[in-house]
């Protein structure tokens, strides 16, 4: 029947995306040459076919995320995923909650659930627990996530009005080292958050004994709320390198200091927000997926300059979704502003009584 | 009329009213004596008919609540914006019943033509903003099926002096399953009534009859004659009143699914596998029947009323994406002829070039026909284009309708007379291209011809690339450009452009070369777009331009960070993470930015610079940022119109019209606007007033996003707009299909439309269904599951072989051998999916042999299913081989003892009802049992029983095996094949062993055999010494000893005294009397009885011999009204 030849793609880049769109689409794909360059080739079977189901979701999942990557890097295209399912999702990821490469748990709790009551979706059946913390390189983190599934569409989001600042909230985590630290951090993004607005608040959460993981580890993740709703976050970690890294530089590395940390993250937040957009360049690419996953209506947001990821997003939307953004530079903001008319992707798998 | 009472198989048992007992006492109080007492009691005082119960109060109130909440509908959003699509009517009806003669009455009463006949769909502009398209249905199920999918309007013709038939009944089932559009009835034939009395009653009961099967009070049109063989002028007048007032109701299939009617193909191919087909290309075509102009008037007028029917052999005009075609007669290819003797005369040039033109048209005929072997079909879709609004083309569009008339009437004036007009070309090209005419239609003559309408000429298309270099190296001209741009404008029908076109055309015959100027145009029209960002994005401009817009880039870069955001495809950006690159194919994936390096934010300046985003800052000042965007977009629609000489597209920004056609307009806009909004306002205050309401929150949720659609998507210039949205609804397109199978054309029968669908995301592929179906009560049979039916779900129809089920109370889908009687079932089906909640129409056979009722089940789609298990129940069996106490070895259960191991602890009975489980596989000793020759060992199971079974026992296990469904799926393919054929699919068991002449197989096990119960003979009880010793005495067995002698007094006579014996004497004297009194009256009682049953006998034959003449009479009667009515 019709297409009956699978997709064929090639190169591991976009993996997850792939995927994600593959499956909400039903289209088969193949994946060839993964890696084939590299020192490490990538999967065993050296292309990878794909012919995706339904999505079944259901209760009480389990999944070892492994050491190489963060949670947040499984957590981006599961919610997507979780919104098509048959069945409401609920499930426990374990390995790294937060690490120096992917969005940290915390900013996914903070930011990104909220992100999708754009959308339509009802912030009550989201839900992450970070049950405990774990950090590279020998993680032992564990989240709960539960999500709901949508009836049949999501809602086209008109989101251009990023508003202003008016408070800046986060949080801190210290595991296996000494609380202490947490504060310094804050002391150290207050200090430079406070020449722009008094309304700081970050907490603090220090995890101890079994809930604390088993390496060590500091990081702060911040978030700016806007007048109109929109969520910015900055986040960083400091911890010792992956395993992946560990074996390339052999001496240990040099390890931020929570007062330099505390700078870094402040800096990196106040640049999200010059920048402007109603998200930060963390979420553009989800933002731009569903956008392109809501109905045929006209959807239109505001991102500050887009990222090589948002690019590589827009370019593999346009490619299974058959979606195409106006994106129209507004140089006097500095910002983006993009417009689609949504694929009108439904969540088929749900049954109907 | 309707087998309402289910034909002869299904006798239901009808209701009967109880006469007595408590109810019937109970309605007869309340019917007889309250009613009227009641009314008047509550008229006199009605404070005493207050509620006097709060329950009652409360109950009245949630009802006239339910009655009104069951009211309301949850509005439904219509996304397609601009004009209109012409509205479909579908004209059903069984044969003979007058469909295409209504057809052809609705056109003339339309268009003032007549139409000899009706083949294909048939569009027309019946008002200002409204197209009419009617389709005749075909009888066949198929064509049923396919014309119920796309009619917003059903109009079902009746023949009245007939009744009802089923075609009307199965094409309103079709369509309730598939979306139920509007209906009318007509009623049809009503001149053969002469009795005006009975005319009447008869419409008065179909009436009746219809609208107890759509709603009360649905509308039924009365056609009530003929005259000179047509219908009268007033009533199809009044027809089409109606038909112009109905609106189309949004369904919700067709809104999530984009489809048209093709009325045109062009190309065939090789032999293909039908199926579902991508397309390979997608343009949009001037429409053939456009609207008329707004300007504000009354009423059409004659040029407007215009009509497009391709396959009906009127309407000569074709329009395609670069040609416009006449149908010529043959007439005409003689008059060609002269024409060429004329031409080299006026060419002043020797026949050697026309030669050579000839040929040089040979050649690329040749390249055509191969082209055809690999190339496709285009399918064309007769919904019209909703962009030609904007006013020079509805000018053209007039001049069209010109052209369109005059070809009805002589085609040769006509020709001449667009042939004057023309001025452009010189007359060596004009007259060569007649050359070229006449030698193709020499070249085919007897096929169909189609010419091409080039720019007041005609010609015959040719266009390949062939034939452009050919041209262009023998003539050495240039109209091949010319041409293209030509075609291209008339295609959008221009006359009155011709001014423009012949500035262009000079300029083309100035420059020459037709790269030069392209390249040029395409470059500032690309320049100036926005889409700077997309190209980057999409990758989509030439390589030329991309360098350009790069090297840009790449010095502004230089400058700021600020403008990075203008980085360029295949450009590398500099930062922390540098693996991530754009050339890498197998760069990390991550989504979080890395920024090159943090600025120092305690800085005054930089903090100056942000300063406003904060609500610590200048709110008036972040408040600008927000409108910089809006002036921006002004600037940006600095261009507006243009034209891509190259595909000749008008392209044509409303913004552009709106606002920098005047700026006093714009300005009217914005107080009309303003005035509309406010407007607005007060009635949605008004509203909210009245009705403050959920569903009306809902209704303006969507009025605001369809509101917000229209205005996002009209900034947008006409492109760029379709690249986003697609082409809107209304449009008449031009579709190219590949690997369509050749039969399509070679069998194509215009009276049987092809309907051309489009399927969402996830829809193409195939899959498990599980629907709900439920049989229809008219067919006769219940269905069989894994018996092929054929569904109608979507756009699609397929045969496939369901396994029906049925949920158990836990949960469990439970296999059905045969649908239910009269509720709903799942059935579970191999197929392309498609979405929950689309409807599911079954049909057995497609042939049109006369079944009383050719829709076998109706349901809907619940859910995709992979997963969810039809089980059926299995019953294992073995019998026991030794027992134990409560314990006994069975066998014949299990096969080997790794299944026995399988079902450790499963519960087992024996027939008596004896429960136990299944404990351990187990052996028998070889001193248990005489072991037989090849008796195995293997499978013998341990089992424990609440009591001792018997070896006479039967043991047995209930178990549940997964169903496995067919993946059977085969597209029904009746385009592929002569129409007048039966498309043929897998057949039934049934049917095969009808053709094979293979009896069913019979199990005699199965078979009912009256039983035959031995009366078992029980040996007395003998109870145990040791036991009887501990009885009580009542319980003890009696050891009475045997006797020898009578007893005394049997033995000893009675002796009476005398008056003993008077007495008794007496007695016996009465006895005796009443005896022989009871004797004498039983023999009068049989005499009389004997006398009445002969009298009887008679009256009854009398009675007979009366009942029988009456019902002659009766009959007789009856037979003579039917011929009657039937005349």
């Amino acid at each position: 029947m019709g297409r009956e030849k699978a997709r064929r793609l090639s190169g591991s880049r976009h993996f997850r995306q792939r995927m994600v769109l593959a499956t909400l689409t039903s289209t088969a794909i193949t994946i060839e040459d993964i890696r084939s360059g590299g020192a490490a080739p990538g999967l065993r079977p050296h292309e990878l076919r794909y012919k995706p189901g339904v999505i079944v979701g259901g209760r009480d999942l389990e999944h070892d995320c492994g050491v190489h990557r963060g949670i947040g890097y499984f957590l981006e295209p599961l919610i997507l995923l979780g919104l098509f399912a048959r069945a409401p999702i609920s499930i426990r990821l374990r390995g790294i909650t937060n690490d120096t490469k992917d969005p940290s748990v915390d900013t996914f709790r903070m930011v990104t659930l909220h992100m999708l009551k754009q959308f339509g979706v009802p912030l009550e059946g989201l839900e992450l627990k970070i049950e405990s913390r774990g950090a590279p390189p020998l993680g032992g983190g564990e989240v709960f996530l539960r999500a709901p599934n949508i009836n049949s569409t999501l809602k086209a989001a008109n989101w251009v009005d990023e508003g202003m600042v008016k408070r800046i909230r986060g949080v801190t985590f210290s595991i296996r080292v000494s609380p202490q630290i947490e504060n310094r951090i804050i002391y150290a993004a207050r200090g430079i958050f406070n020449r722009f607005i008094p309304d700081v608040h970050i907490f603090t959460d220090h995890r101890s004994g079994s809930a604390g993981g088993r390496s060590a580890g500091y990081g702060v993740s911040v978030v700016a709320e806007t007048t109109t709703g929109c969520l910015i976050s900055a986040d960083a970690t400091v911890s010792y390198p992956n395993v992946d890294e560990m074996n390339e530089e052999s001496e240990s590395p040099e390890l931020t200091s929570p007062e330099d940390l505390g700078v870094q993250v402040a800096s990196m937040l106040l640049e999200e927000v010059a920048q402007g957009g109603v998200v930060d360049s963390t979420h553009q690419g989800l933002l731009f997926i569903l956008c392109a996953l809501s109905p045929p209506d006209v959807s239109k947001v505001r991102v500050s300059q887009l990222t090589p990821y948002a690019i590589e997003t827009l370019q593999n939307i346009h490619d299974f979704l058959d979606v195409k953004f106006i994106i129209k530079p507004d140089p006097n903001s500095n910002t983006v502003t993009l417009k689609c008319v949504g694929a009108g992707v439904k969540n088929l798998a749900r049954k109907t009584s | 009329m309707a087998p309402a009472d289910g034909g002869g198989e299904q006798p239901h048992k009808a209701h009967r009213q109880h006469k007595s007992g408590a109810k019937a006492r109970k309605k007869k109080g309340k019917g007889g004596g309250g009613g009227d007492d009641d009314a008047g009691g509550e008229k006199k005082n009605p404070k005493a008919f207050a509620f006097q119960s709060a329950a009652k109060a409360k109950r009245l109130q949630a009802r006239s609540a339910e009655i009104e909440q069951r009211r309301l509908h949850v509005p439904i959003m219509d996304r397609s914006i601009g004009e209109p699509p012409p509205f479909v009517v579908v004209v059903q009806g069984p044969p003979q019943v007058g469909k295409s003669l209504l057809i052809k009455c609705l056109v003339k009463h339309y268009t003032k033509q007549n139409l000899s006949e009706v083949r294909g769909p048939i569009t027309v502009v019946s008002g200002k903003s409204r197209r009419v398209q009617f389709l005749e249905c075909p009888n066949d199920i198929n064509g049923m099926i396919d014309a119920a999918k796309i009619a917003d309007l059903a109009l079902l013709l009746i023949d009245g002096s007939y009744g009802f038939e089923m075609d009307t009944f199965e094409f309103l089932n079709i369509m309730q399953v598939h979306g139920f559009p509007k209906v009318m009835g007509v009623l049809t034939h009503l001149d053969k009534f002469k009795d005006v009395k009975k005319l009447r009653k008869t419409k008065q009961r179909l009436k009746h009859r219809f609208w107890a099967e759509i709603k009360e009070g649905a509308k039924l049109f009365y056609l009530s004659g003929l005259i000179h063989g047509k219908y009268t002028k007033r009533e199809v007048h009044n027809l089409a009143r109606f038909i112009s007032v109905i609106k189309p109701i949004p369904l919700s299939w067709r809104m999530a699914h984009p489809y048209l009617l093709v009325d045109r193909f062009e190309d065939v191919t090789p032999q293909e596998r039908a199926g579902d087909f991508s397309l390979s290309g997608l343009t949009s075509l001037a429409d053939p029947c456009p609207l008329p102009s707004s300007a504000k008037k009354r009423g059409l007028r004659d040029k407007e009323k215009l009509f497009y029917a391709p396959m009906s052999g009127l309407g000569d005009l074709l329009y395609d994406k670069d040609a416009v075609y006449i149908t010529l007669n043959d007439h005409l290819v003689q008059f060609s002829k002269t024409d060429e003797n004329d031409a080299p005369k006026k060419q002043g040039k020797g026949p050697d070039l026309g030669k050579g033109l000839v040929k040089s048209l040979h050649n690329p005929r040749f390249s055509l026909n191969e082209k055809l072997e690999q190339s496709s079909i285009d399918l064309f879709g007769t919904k019209s284009a909703a962009q030609a609004k904007d006013v020079p083309a509805n000018q053209n569009d007039q001049g069209d309708a010109n052209i369109s008339e005059q070809a009805d009437g002589n085609n040769i004036s006509n020709a001449d007379t667009l042939e004057s007009n023309e001025k452009s070309y010189s007359e060596c090209s004009s007259d060569s291209e007649h050359d070229n005419d006449i030698q193709l239609s020499d070249h085919e003559v007897g096929l169909r011809e189609k010419v091409e309408f080039f720019d007041g000429r005609l010609r015959r298309k040719a266009v390949s690339a062939n034939f452009k270099d050919d041209d262009d190296d023998e003539s050495g001209d240039d109209d091949v450009d010319s041409e293209d741009s030509g075609d291209d404008q008339l295609s959008e029908g221009s006359v009155s452009l011709d001014d423009n076109e012949e500035a262009l055309v000079d300029s083309d015959d100035e420059t020459g070369n037709n790269s030069k100027w392209k390249e040029s145009l395409l470059a500032r029209t690309l320049s100036r777009r926005s889409a700077n960002l997309m190209q980057l994005v999409y990758g989509q401009a030439s390589t030329k331009l991309d360098n350009i817009r790069s090297g840009g880039n790449d010095s502004d870069a230089e400058e700021s960070s600020d403008e990075d955001f203008f980085f360029p495809k295949g450009h590398k950006k500099q930062t922390k993470n540098e693996s991530t690159s754009f050339d890498d194919m197998d760069a990390e994936d991550y989504s979080k930015f890395f920024k090159a390096e943090l600025r120092d934010w305690s800085d005054e300046d930089l903090i100056k610079s942000i300063r406003d985003r904060f609500v610590t800052g200048n709110w008036s000042k972040a408040a600008l940022r927000g409108q910089e965007i809006n002036e921006n977009e002004e600037d940006d629609d600095v261009y507006g119109d243009f034209e891509d000489l190259e595909t000749g597209e008008v392209h044509t920004s409303n913004t552009y019209e709106n606002r920098a056609g005047n700026g006093d307009a714009h300005k009217q806009d914005d107080l009309a606007v303003e005035e509309r909004r406010l407007k607005k306002l007060a009635l949605k205050a008004k509203f909210d007033a009245e009705y403050p309401s959920y569903i009306f929150s809902l209704k303006e949720e969507i009025a605001i996003r369809k509101q917000m659609n229209i205005s996002e998507l009209d900034e947008l210039d006409e492109d760029s707009r379709v690249e986003v949205e697609g082409f809107r609804t209304g449009s008449y397109i031009r579709l190219e299909v590949h690997g369509v199978p050749f039969e399509l054309v070679e069998y194509f029968d215009p009276c049987h439309p092809i309907l051309v669908g489009g399927i969402g995301l996830g829809e193409e592929n195939t899959g498990y269904m599980q629907a709900s179906l439920k049989r229809h009560r008219w067919h006769r049979k219940v269905l069989k599951t894994k018996d092929p039916i054929i569904v109608s779900i979507g756009w699609r129809r397929f045969q496939t072989t369901p396994v029906y089920a049925i949920e158990d109370r836990n949960g469990r889908h439970r296999m059905l051998k045969y649908t239910p009687e009269h509720m709903h079932c799942f059935a579970m089906f191999w197929g392309p999916l498609a979405p929950p909640k689309s409807g599911v129409l079954a049909v057995q056979h497609l042939s049109n042999a006369q079944v009383p009722f050719r829709i076998t089940a109706t349901g809907w789609i619940q859910e995709f299913n992979n997963t969810a298990r039809i089980m059926k129940k299995i019953k294992l069996t073995s019998v026991p081989c030794k027992i134990f106490k409560k314990t006994a070895l069975v066998k014949g259960m299990f096969t080997s003892d790794l299944e026995v191991a399988r079902f450790e602890g499963a519960a087992i009975r024996t027939v008596s009802g004896i429960r136990g489980q299944v404990k351990k596989a187990a052996k028998i000793e070889p001193g248990d049992m005489p072991k037989r020759k090849g008796e195995s060992t293997e499978g013998i199971a341990r089992c424990t029983f609440e009591d001792r079974i018997l070896m006479s026992d039967i043991v047995f296990m209930r178990a549940w095996v997964n169903v496995e469904v067919p993946t059977y799926c085969n597209l029904v393919t009746t385009a592929l094949q002569p129409r007048d054929q039966t498309w043929q699919g897998m057949r039934t068991t049934a049917e095969l062993r009808r053709a094979h002449n293979i009896p069913i197989p019979h199990n005699k096990d199965s078979a009912y055999k009256p039983i035959e119960r031995k009366v078992r003979k029980f040996n007395p009880i003998e109870i145990p010494a040791k036991l009887q010793h501990l009885l009580p005495f009542k319980s003890k067995p009696k050891d009475t000893p045997k006797r020898t002698k009578t007893p005394v007094e049997n033995r000893v006579p009675v002796l009476m005294q005398p008056s003993e014996k008077k007495t008794y004497a007496a007695i016996q004297q009465l006895r005796l009397l009443k005896h022989e009194k009871a004797r004498k009256k039983k023999i009068q009682d049989e005499k009389k009885k004997k006398a009445y049953e002969a009298e009887k006998a008679k009256t009854e034959q009398l009675t007979k011999k009366r009942q029988r003449e009456e019902r002659r009479v009766r009959y007789r009667e009856e037979d003579k009204q039917k011929k009657r009515a039937r005349r």
